[in-house]
């Protein structure tokens, strides 16, 4: 392996340039060469802030000439982050001048008043820790609970209800100064509806809390521990109890617990991912290899892992001080905006809110004209809003989010913030993620070449045999190299395991081939004891080979094997024959052909190739006694006999094509973003279906017609392979036209950053754009993005705390499911919001009637409280665990501009019709009610003053008879719970044809979602509670109702199901014509 | 999460409600065509005729199921509710207050009366028989003319004193008040299950001397003549023409304290009268609140 800066100067002079806005103060470049003939390059770059300038910003160099004349552009684009980064980009300073790596060992346990041998006492200890603080990150500034709590309470409608509750209070007051009958009734009133705002916004609240709180706990899942030396003696510490100036000892599979100045290592190897994004391991010792803090080999950094090897380090900053630490509190600097859910409600909000006010003023004015008095017209005014505002619904949409949160965790989607279940939804670009996301993010073989031919290995995720032919004697020497030829081992305790499951302790490609070798052969380990190895030459980046010496596990074979795997071109080298079929040939031209052929074909795939080859040390030359010296190389490395190839990839998921089809066939672009080489990123692309198999990149339709690339028109090509490179020197513009006319896009070598380039340049396209990512520097595109997706194995915490959603599989696929459950959750609450619009109709009316026709009141405010809050809010939960009407996954993301939520034919479908004929429906009941018992519909009109009149207590009815004001009183109380019997009836109609909005319910089967009719019963249970079981308390206005009266507004019940479904059959069968567009909601 | 802000200013959100109401490119009025909007009215149109031929049908479907005679049910009727004249309401129930001395106090008092005694003038009750037995007056057939029932006769000189006749002023100016209870009517209702209802008037709490007073007619009975009432269209009562009427108790209060204000209870006592719901004042008993000045 060989690390190479050779772009360093390039791009740290034009990093000077920018000096205006973006300053960049490192970047790392690190290329990365592994047995591949072309380069790997791998770009890693990190932008720190520096004090000057006052934007934070990760995007990557562009071109300066087009910055400069885009420069007005910039600003304004960021203007939103810009703020007071000032004190960040002070701490950061502090972070550059870190010198540590520069001093001696002696001069560090001097500065940090330590000792490598004894570490801090931990009286010491103590003090510092006191001084700064644990040692864990500072979580993002969380609003304060209380703020939570009331901003729960001002939101929505709660306004409107408070609106309502004031008014109740003024107008007790009122009655209360002249000494009125009864002016409680407004008192408690008003009480009520400050109830009602208080505990939605409880529930809300505690749903919110919730749910944070499943983040919270998984972050604090695994307690990291820290091995330390304190007082002399080894410990293990919570790793927040680290301070300045201690000893840690880490080894292979450690987290690094904070910034470390290292002063021992053994063969240590750090993985800078989360720091960095995608990355090889890097090597890491005790010398001072560079001026700059980021980029010498001596520091470890805290939250990267240690991937093999030991280390012993000094703690050298904890916390918030550490390099993490200041990136990720910059990361909280990028604001969170609505959701498109979140715009969608408070639309909804808005629209029923205008209709309540209008209504309610519109009414206002009308019985302040009819010469009601002003005190009365404020009482219709409450009653009005009441009716309009449905009360339960945001708590519904709330358990409903929340419903299908709960499903997606089930299926490994990890959802933090409620409303971003939506969100997925309406995603229409997924920006993912290569290594893990995509692919299984472990190297696995993939293709064998021997005996002239190449074979295909499974890359599945559980194989345990391989199929490709394994009776060539080559393929038995092949195998003896592999497994011999290998330092990783299996850690010891897992032979239950599955092969594919177990832990190995070895770098990625010798983990491929050892559990190659194990699927096939069997115990490797029993084969490497049985054939003791003599001598060995680790991998070294100079030689790109490695050799050991092995005894033959034959007994009457004497001689010696060399085994020797490297990078092909090397291995051919010292190659003088080739075994085919098991027999050694000279290695001919013809033979050396071949060799570069399929070497070419396997890292055309994008894949890793290795060169495999052997010797048996003639046995008279190489005795038993024979003292091999590796230093020397007292053995012949040369004329050795080729074996074959072996090539690796880090293998797609075998779920993941399916997955890219379904987000194709869904209308979501994917976009492929990876710090990857090019041709392995399309390799992958097209294997998993992110370039179709028919589509071709301007490059492809170049070499086909044989043309420059400059002359291929690029509007034929519908897959675009965007390397990093590229990108650096492109303007927006062109990165738009890229966006625009390619369909399928893969971006290779890209710096995380970029990352945040890719996302704004979707999200210019209108898109919502959901991004997965894992690294610290992938948090500001995380937060950019309309959803982050951090994945949950691989994700650091970061990455995690910057995402909407934590993917706990890193399994791309179940962003499919995830994007599914959005869209359904969408149809569902449009459902549950057409439910519960309905009846508002049927409790406003009353009230309209009752001003305009002077009839004894039909409901009461609580009654109509009880519906929203007591009735309906189990059914249109229940609306929450509908299924899909139509495979939603075949159709387009909806356009977030264009399809609300609420649109105008749901609101008006439900208010102008159903509404109407469940009012009807009531008012027959009420009307039957009264003439029942002595006040026939006649009678009725006009004889609201009479009837409140509690002077009058020898009102006549229709028949003659005489009532007391309190025989009327409970006569209407007995109105109003007709009233409400007949709503909660109609409602049980509404919600069976809210089950589906274009299907018949019988195509939708009436029984298959069994929380519906849990809802309905619920609905009438409750109803029958309120109605024999509180009817006697007299504070509720409900009476025990004669059980006739239930069925009243049954016919209309059947009317409303009939209706629709006639609607649903002329939709499904006129699509597209005037009713379609009309009634469609 | 993504910004999808979007802010306005406002003459951009006036700009867009104009094009809203009349977009003149594509030629749409608040977001239809004028000939969508013909349409649209139109469905609407035939949609709430239909409902209200639908509504129309159930009211007169339920009317045809209605009896003429009686409602079908008496639910909140169990009990008679009791009222008092004069009817002077004040925040809490009937208050009277007077000054004996000031006659300009009690001379709407006394109008009232004589008002809701004119109902009760031979002349108005001439349509009514007299009736003697003291049982109910049950009438299983139509014997009245246009096919009704007979009522008996009330007229106001049963209540001799309180009458108006003897005492044009009712007594108030002596300070010994006539007040008119009646209790209200309900089909087919028999009160005191053969022995008649009577009134009793009692103080409310402690006073130190029991009230005084003097029932008309004798003993401050509802003669069961007057019961049962067969409703509006049996016994036939026109606006200016009471058929049925329903039968009085006067009271004279004598003994009533001065200048203070008491609170006086009376009672209709007989069997299937209630007085104890607690929600209703007037239902089998009145509440009167009586200050009487000197």
């Amino acid at each position: 392996m060989v690390k190479e800066a050779s772009e360093m100067g390039s791009t740290n002079s034009s990093s000077k340039a920018w000096h205006v806005v973006y300053k960049i103060i490192k970047i790392w470049n690190v290329m990365i060469i592994e047995a591949v003939p072309d380069v790997h390059h791998n770009t890693k770059t990190l932008f720190l802030l520096q004090k000057k300038s006052d934007v934070y910003s990760v995007e990557d160099l562009w071109d300066k000439r087009s910055r400069k004349t885009d420069i007005g552009d910039e600003e304004e684009k960021y203007k939103d982050l810009k703020g007071n980064k000032k004190k960040k980009a002070e701490d950061l300073k502090k972070e550059v001048e870190l010198d540590d790596h520069k001093l001696s060992a002696s001069e560090l346990e001097e500065k940090y008043g330590t000792s490598v041998n004894k570490g801090l006492s931990s009286a010491r200890a103590a003090e510092i820790l006191a001084r700064d603080g644990p040692n864990s990150l500072t979580p993002p500034k969380a609003t304060p609970e209380i703020v939570k709590f009331l901003k729960q309470m001002v939101g929505g409608f709660s306004i409107l209800l408070w609106i309502g509750a004031v008014f109740s209070w003024i107008s007790f007051g009122i009655q209360l100064a002249q000494g009125a009958e009864s002016p409680f009734d407004n008192l408690y009133l008003g009480v009520v509806l400050a109830l009602v705002v208080i505990l939605t916004g409880i529930f809300a609240y505690y749903q919110e809390a919730k749910s944070t709180n499943i983040m919270a706990s998984f972050s604090k899942m695994i307690p990291q521990q820290a091995l330390v030396i304190r007082d002399a003696e080894k410990k293990e510490l919570p790793a927040d109890q680290l301070v300045v100036g201690d000893i840690v000892e880490i080894k292979g599979g450690d987290r690094i617990p904070a910034d470390i100045r290292l002063i021992f290592t053994q063969g240590c190897k750090v993985d800078n991912s989360s720091l960095t994004g995608e990355s090889e391991p890097q090597s890491r010792s005790c010398d001072f290899t560079h001026e700059n803090p980021l980029e010498t080999r001596n520091i470890a950094f805290y939250s990267t892992t240690c991937v093999e090897g030991t280390a012993t380090g000094i703690v050298i900053n904890t916390g918030d001080r550490t390099v993490i630490g200041r990136i990720a509190s910059l990361t909280s600097g990028v604001g969170n905006e609505k959701t498109p859910i979140a715009i969608e409600i408070e639309h909804f909000v808005y629209l029923v809110a205008g209709v309540a006010i209008s209504i309610g003023v519109l009414f206002f004015i009308i019985s302040v004209s009819m010469r009601y008095k002003i005190l009365d017209s404020i009482i219709f005014l409450i009653g009005i809003i009441v009716a309009n505002v449905p009360e339960g619904l945001l708590a519904t949409v709330t358990v409903s989010l929340s419903l299908t949160a709960k499903r997606m965790a089930k299926k490994n989607c990890l959802v933090k913030n409620l409303e971003a279940v939506e969100t997925l939804g309406s995603t229409s670009i997924i920006c993912s993620d290569k290594t893990g996301t995509l692919t299984q993010n472990r190297m696995t073989v993939a293709h064998l070449w021997f005996d002239n031919q190449i074979y295909s290995a499974d890359t599945s995720e559980d194989q345990t045999t391989q199929p490709f032919d394994q009776s060539s004697p080559s393929w038995t020497a092949l195998s003896k190299i592999v497994t011999l030829c290998n330092r990783a081992e299996f850690r010891p305790g897992q032979e239950n395991l599955p092969i594919m499951k177990r832990v190995v302790v070895g770098d990625a490609s010798e983990t491929a081939l050892l559990k190659f070798a194990e699927v096939i052969l069997g115990d490797v380990m029993s084969i490497r004891a049985r054939n003791r190895k003599v001598a060995e030459i680790p991998f070294n980046s100079t030689n790109k080979f490695q050799l050991s010496i092995h005894e033959t596990d034959d007994p009457n074979d004497k001689r010696f094997l060399l085994v020797m795997k490297g990078a092909p071109e090397r291995i051919l080298e010292r190659c003088s024959t080739i075994m085919i079929n098991g027999k050694e040939e000279p290695l001919d031209s013809e033979k050396a052909e071949a060799f570069q052929t399929a070497y070419m074909e396997l890292g055309g795939l994008g894949e890793r190739v290795l060169g495999f080859c052997h010797l048996y040390l003639p046995e008279d030359e190489f005795p038993d006694t024979y003292p091999f010296d590796t230093d020397s190389m007292n053995f012949p490395t040369s004329n050795l006999c080729f074996v074959g190839l072996l090539s690796m990839i880090d293998p797609p998921r075998s779920t993941v094509p399916d997955a890219v089809s379904k987000c194709r066939s869904a209308g979501i672009k994917v976009i492929m973003v990876t710090g990857d080489h090019p041709i392995t990123a399309k390799a992958i692309a097209k294997s998993v279906g992110i370039i179709s198999a028919t589509s071709e990149t301007v490059e492809d339709i170049a070499k086909r017609l044989n043309i420059p690339v400059e002359q291929v028109n690029r509007r034929e090509a519908t897959a675009a392979v965007v390397n990093g490179m590229e990108l650096k020197d492109m303007s927006l513009q062109q990165l738009d036209e890229i966006l625009c006319n390619h369909s399928e896009i893969v971006f290779a070598r890209t710096s995380p950053q970029q990352k945040l380039i890719i996302v704004e340049g979707c999200q210019r396209q209108g898109a919502v754009v959901a991004v997965t990512g894992d690294g610290v520097n992938d948090s500001p595109a995380l937060k950019k993005a309309d959803i982050g997706i951090a994945m949950g194995i691989a994700g650091s915490d970061a990455a995690k705390n910057a995402a909407d959603m934590v993917l706990l599989d890193d399994n791309f696929a179940s962003i499919v499911t995830g994007v599914e459950e959005g869209r359904l959750i969408f149809d569902n609450l449009k459902k549950t919001i057409a439910y519960t619009l309905t009846k508002n109709i049927a409790e406003l009316c009353p009230f309209l009637i009752y001003i305009i026709a002077s009839i004894p009141m039909p409901i009461g405010t609580i009654t109509i409280l009880f519906i929203d809050l007591g009735t309906d809010i189990i059914p249109s939960v229940a609306l929450a665990y509908e299924k899909a009407e139509s495979d939603i996954m075949n159709r387009r993301p909806r356009n977030k501009r264009k399809d609300r939520l609420v649109n105008e034919q749901l609101a008006v479908y439900s208010y102008l019709q159903i509404g109407i004929m469940q009012s009807v429906g009531a008012f027959i009941t009420y009307f039957t009610v009264y003439a029942e018992q002595g006040f026939l519909p006649s009678t009725l009109l006009g004889v609201r003053v009479d009837w409140e009149n509690n002077a009058i207590n020898d009102f006549e009815d229709s028949y003659g008879q005489q009532w007391t004001k309190y025989q009327r009183m409970y006569l209407q109380w007995t109105g109003y719970t007709a009233f409400f019997v007949s709503i909660t009836i109609q409602q049980v109609a509404d919600l069976i044809i809210r089950k589906t909005r274009r299907n018949s319910i019988f195509q939708q089967g009436l029984f298959r979602n069994k929380v519906i009719w849990v809802g309905i019963f619920s609905q009438i249970g409750i109803a029958l509670i309120l109605t024999y079981g509180l009817g006697h308390v007299t504070a509720l206005n409900f009476t025990p109702l004669r059980f006739q009266y239930w069925f009243v507004a049954v016919p209309f019940a059947i009317l409303i199901w009939v209706y629709d479904e006639v609607r649903k059959l002329f939709i499904r069968r006129y699509p597209g014509s005037w009713w379609d567009k009309n009634m469609y909601y | 999460m993504a910004t999808l802000n979007e802010k306005k200013t406002c003459s951009e959100r006036m700009e867009n409600f104009r094009r809203f109401v009349w977009n003149p490119e594509t030629r749409l009025f608040m977001g239809r065509t004028l000939i969508n909007w013909v349409w649209i009215s139109l469905y609407y149109l035939a949609f709430y005729v239909v409902m209200s031929g639908l509504f129309a049908l159930s009211i007169y479907s339920l009317m045809r199921t209605m009896n003429p005679y009686e409602p079908d049910y008496q639910d909140q009727l169990k009990s008679p509710g009791v009222t008092l004249r004069p009817d002077v309401y004040g925040d809490r129930g009937l208050q009277i207050y007077y000054n004996v001395s000031d006659n300009k106090t009690w001379e709407g008092l006394v109008t009232t009366l004589r008002t809701f005694l004119a109902a009760y003038t031979p002349a108005a009750q001439r349509l009514n028989i007299n009736c003697t037995s003291d049982t109910y007056f049950i009438q299983d057939t139509f014997d009245g003319p246009n096919k009704t029932k007979l009522s008996c006769k009330f007229t106001s000189d049963m209540l001799q004193n309180c009458s108006g006749i003897t005492d044009p002023t009712f007594g108030f100016p002596e300070g010994s008040p006539c007040f008119i209870i009646k209790m209200n009517r309900i089909i087919k209702f028999f009160p005191g299950n053969g022995t008649a209802p009577r009134v009793d008037c009692t103080y409310v709490g402690d006073e130190s001397r029991p009230l005084e007073v003097d029932y008309y007619p004798m003993n401050g009975t509802f003669n069961l003549h007057y019961f049962p009432y067969y409703g509006k269209k049996a016994n036939f009562k026109t606006s200016f023409l009471n058929c049925y009427s329903n039968p009085l108790v006067a009271v004279k209060f004598l003994n009533i304290t001065r200048n203070v204000e008491v609170k006086i209870v009376c009672k209709v006592i007989g069997a299937g009268i209630t007085f104890d719901n607690v929600h209703d004042p007037y239902e089998g008993k009145t509440l009167l609140k009586n200050t009487c000045k000197e």
